[in-house]
């Protein structure tokens, strides 16, 4: 995909690219801890749609589906996490928030109605079935983002 | 042993410590049982013994094989203590992969 900015190639190190200000990228210190727990569910999740959806998708489309889409949140926001710059700043912003309203809501409505949700998805329950991990996960995520925000003084 | 690892990694972490060599001797030998494991029930899936869900075990199987891997080296790349919070949470994820994959495996 042609970006308009690209990345650099095999550079490990943030600090190669010119930053507004020395703060430390997202993705070291406790970035690294929760990129690590992004990319575990990033994998989990995907693992989870994939299986759900090749062998029995007609049992529960629509959980399925969901757990597609969850994991396609927590892939977007593992890259974005990595990728550390301003960009894909607001993207890991934007995909944490999704994945906040997501387990909220898939929390909300598995509870309340068990029968629409005959199979698991990873949020449903609040994430009942990963310790609520899905659950706090989003909160420090949006906690983190906010903290690295960069200070402009405009 | 991830357990042992989780808690270790744990410790040091909380220490604000790095890293140590021990750690990832403990991390190399955990990867070495995980292998051999792996290499059996490959064996085993093979000739014919195999879970009721073959697919998902195998999913299992890989992630595990290449999480503690992947864990160390993201962790180590960053010598402070969230390099020890990288490791202590590939270790716990590895032992509920464990006990996810006995799971499968006895249906």
């Amino acid at each position: 995909m042609p970006a308009t900015t690209p990345p650099p190639a095999g550079g490990r190190r943030a600090a190669a690219r010119p930053a507004p200000s020395a703060r430390p990228a997202l993705r070291s210190g406790p970035g690294r801890l929760l990129v690590a727990v992004y990319a575990v569910f990033a994998v989990s999740a995907s693992a989870r749609a994939l299986v759900q959806i090749a062998t029995d998708f007609s049992a529960a489309p629509l959980a399925y589906l969901l757990s597609a889409l969850a994991a396609a949140v927590y892939v977007v926001a593992t890259v974005a996490l990595v990728r550390s710059s301003e960009r894909s700043r607001r993207v890991a912003l934007v995909s944490v928030t999704v994945e906040l309203v997501g387990v909220l809501a898939i929390g909300v409505l598995s509870v309340g109605d068990p029968v629409a949700f005959p199979d698991e998805t990873v949020w449903s329950g609040f994430g009942a079935g990963y310790g609520y991990v899905p659950l706090v996960l989003p909160v420090l995520g949006l906690w983190w983002l906010r903290s690295q925000r960069p200070r402009r003084s405009a | 042993m991830s357990i042992v690892l989780a808690v270790w990694s744990l410790v040091g972490a909380l220490r604000a410590a790095r890293p140590s060599g021990g750690q990832l001797l403990l991390a190399a030998a955990l990867e070495l049982a995980i292998l051999v494991q792996a290499a059996v029930a490959v064996v085993l899936v093979l000739t014919g013994t195999r879970p009721i869900s073959v697919a998902t075990f195998v999913g299992y199987l890989l992630t595990i094989v290449v999480l503690l891997p992947a864990g160390v080296f993201w962790g180590l790349a960053d010598r402070s203590r969230w390099g020890n919070g990288v490791l202590a949470v590939t270790a716990v994820t590895t032992a509920v992969l464990v006990l996810r994959l006995e799971q499968i495996w006895n249906g």
